[in-house]
């Protein structure tokens, strides 16, 4: 008996070893793929730098009008966005050829879906920086343009636009992830309302200094800062 | 710069080989049906003047009769012919100021077609004036051989508050030239001047909202031609709209600090100014006293500096946000803005405008409370002063921008660099 139970623990020792020994130029085959991609990565950054510090980048981004993007960046600079934004494209490429490298079914089936899954991702990056990019503006515009009326409240206000394109856009992004479901449409629904109600709350609470003020302009411009003498800018 | 604002007839009178010496543009929708008195205006001008024998006078009211050419029937052999065209009648949907610039390009490229020894444009000048602004402001550009005659209002202390804060000093600051309103915008032109602003980048014009008043001091200037100023008296005014003082800096302020841009490499080598010769007696400022309440732009102030920190900070160094700080603790009466202050501002937002370091209408609009700081201060401290202290006042201001140009200049050329 003793021996038939040491022949069974040899065998599923055997078959152990033999089918870790199985994953192993698996195994070698991944960490190659992930040094040659660092490798390449590596090569791949330091050109990309090269050139678009060369082109000054950062400064032609602020010339295009997109003078938030260095707000959002590492270090306020653009190029170095790109760059690390290139180098985790390029690494996580390596590291999904290493992974079909095991030669696997469930591997490559992984790294199918995640190919697959890939476009969703940016989408829902990209939904997501615009929608970053919409809400600065718009909050910052509603800021100038309410401390120009002389609202108390602008900060509030700018705060609230803020938040509502933003809450937006992250809902957008996790529809695109396919994260959620029902759930996040119904949070997005609360919360949105939410903001909407404060918002709503806020600006009421607040309007009669508004509506002072409308009366004022209508009433006479000039008047409206009490001069009793000709002004004007021009 | 297309006559696009003139009809068929009209530019069949445009071309007509014969041309003329003069054009007069009236941007005025003040007389408006007043064919007939602006006619009498236009030939009362000319009558002072040698050697023209032939002028067009543009209105752009719109209203005048269906017939777009009125012209002088009678004495052409005596007194120079005159003829009366009607530019076409600003959309009512336009902002102001953009059909005003529409006005402006339409009558230079009037004058430019029609080869006009000189032209000029009168947009704010009271009824009874109106001669002899047209001739005052023609005169030393056809007889004395000036390019460029800018205009010089006798003003209230409180008028003219853009030109004062920013517009005059900048502008002899940078260009070397005392002028006191360099935007006009009552103005004359040579047509050596014309030719040169036609011949500017027209990408230039499309970029600064094709206000081409913000550029004709300038260009004038570097360009090494006469300029000069003319008295002109006191200016007929629409009343101020307080609640779009922000709209009026971005459409006023963005031409003047792309035009800035344009002429850095000129301006950068022009040191110290000169008083520009001026023509014609300055009248009399009538005294007007009056309660000038500055509580509420001084609130505005306040208000901006607690909560534009963030976007004043993108823009302005430190040390300049940190005396904005304290200035805004300040109890109103004690409330003054120091020259030195309010210029490394205005030339450190001519700075951020050029490097877009955020968007350019934001950046023009959050000077507002500022702007509005600089009136409360210099309304508290010019109260109860005299014509002469006012005008010590404003030199004094006009000195604080010459003297900190190096600091533009060192930011100019050097953005990235620690100023402290």
């Amino acid at each position: 008996m003793w021996d038939q139970v040491a022949q069974d623990l040899s065998h599923s020792m055997t078959g152990m070893l033999s089918r870790l020994a199985g994953l192993l130029p698996g195994l070698v085959g991944l960490v190659l793929a992930l040094l040659l991609s660092a490798l390449v990565t590596w090569a791949a950054v330091a050109i990309l730098r090269r050139s678009l510090t060369a082109v000054h980048f950062d400064r032609r981004v602020a010339q295009w009008g997109f003078p938030a993007l260095a707000e959002l960046s590492p270090a306020r600079s653009p190029t170095l966005l790109v760059v690390r934004v290139m180098a985790c494209l390029l690494m996580l490429l390596g590291f999904l050829i290493g992974i079909s490298a095991f030669d696997v079914t469930l591997t490559s089936e992984l790294a199918f879906r995640v190919f697959a899954y890939l476009p969703n991702v940016l989408a829902a990056a990209f939904v997501l920086a615009a929608g970053n990019l919409i809400a600065r503006f718009l909050a910052r515009s509603v800021l100038i343009g309410a401390v120009n009326m002389n609202l108390q409240y602008a900060r509030l206000l700018s705060a609230g636009v803020k938040w509502l394109v933003t809450v937006l856009s992250v809902a957008m992004a996790l529809e695109h992830l396919e994260i959620g479901g029902g759930i996040i449409r119904l949070a997005f629904g609360i919360l949105f309302g939410g903001i909407v109600l404060a918002l709503a709350l806020a600006v009421g609470l607040g309007s009669k200094e508004l509506v002072s003020r409308s009366l004022d302009r209508e009433a006479g411009k000039a008047a409206s800062q009490n001069f009793q003498e000709p002004v004007g800018h021009l | 710069m297309p006559v696009d604002a003139a009809s068929q007839a009209e530019r069949e009178q445009i071309e007509r080989p014969d041309g003329a010496d003069l054009v007069v543009g009236i941007l005025d929708a003040e007389h408006a049906g007043e064919s007939g008195a602006i006619l009498a205006m236009a030939r009362e001008a000319l009558g002072g003047l040698t050697g023209i024998s032939r002028a067009v006078v543009l209105c752009n009211n719109g209203v005048l009769s269906p017939d777009p050419v009125v012209p002088e029937a009678q004495g052409a052999d005596v007194a120079p012919s005159v003829i009366l065209l009607n530019l076409q009648a600003p959309d009512a949907a336009e902002p102001h100021p953009r059909s005003r610039f529409q006005a402006y390009r339409s009558v230079l490229a009037t004058a430019a077609k029609l080869e006009a020894r000189a032209c000029a444009v009168i947009a704010s000048a009271p009824h009874a004036a109106m001669p002899q602004w047209i001739y005052r402001l023609v005169q030393p550009i056809l007889e004395l051989g000036f390019d460029l005659v800018a205009p010089h209002y006798t003003r209230h202390r409180m008028e003219g508050l853009l030109n004062t804060s920013i517009l005059s000093p900048l502008c002899r600051a940078l260009y070397g030239e005392h002028l006191q309103n360099p935007m006009g915008p009552d103005f004359a032109v040579s047509a050596k001047l014309l030719q040169l602003l036609l011949d500017q980048d027209p990408g230039v014009h499309r970029g600064n909202g094709g206000n081409v008043a913000a550029s004709i001091a300038s260009t004038a200037i570097c360009g090494g031609l006469q300029v000069c100023e003319s008295h002109l008296g006191a200016r007929a005014q629409p009343p101020t709209d307080w609640m779009n003082v922000s709209s009026l800096l971005a459409e006023v302020l963005g031409p003047v600090f792309l035009d800035v841009e344009r002429q850095a490499a000129s301006w950068q080598k022009i040191r110290g100014s000169r008083p520009t010769p001026g023509f014609g007696s300055p009248e009399e400022v009538t005294e007007v006293s009056g309660v000038v309440d500055v509580h509420r732009m001084i609130e505005s102030f306040q208000l901006g500096a607690q909560t534009l920190q963030e976007i004043w900070g993108i823009v302005l160094p430190p040390t300049t946000l940190l005396e904005l700080r304290r200035l805004s603790r300040l109890p109103p009466d004690h409330f003054r803005m120091p020259d030195e202050l309010w210029v490394r501002i205005v030339y450190d937002f001519a700075l951020g405008h050029r490097l877009r370091t955020i968007s350019r209408d934001h950046l023009l609009r959050s000077l507002t409370p500022l702007y509005l700081g600089w009136i409360a201060s210099y309304a508290l401290q010019v109260e109860t002063a005299g014509p002469a202290e006012i005008e010590a006042r404003i030199e004094q201001l006009s000195k604080a921008f010459e003297t900190s140009k190096p600091y533009l200049v060192s930011r100019w050329r050097w953005p990235d660099r620690f100023n402290p």
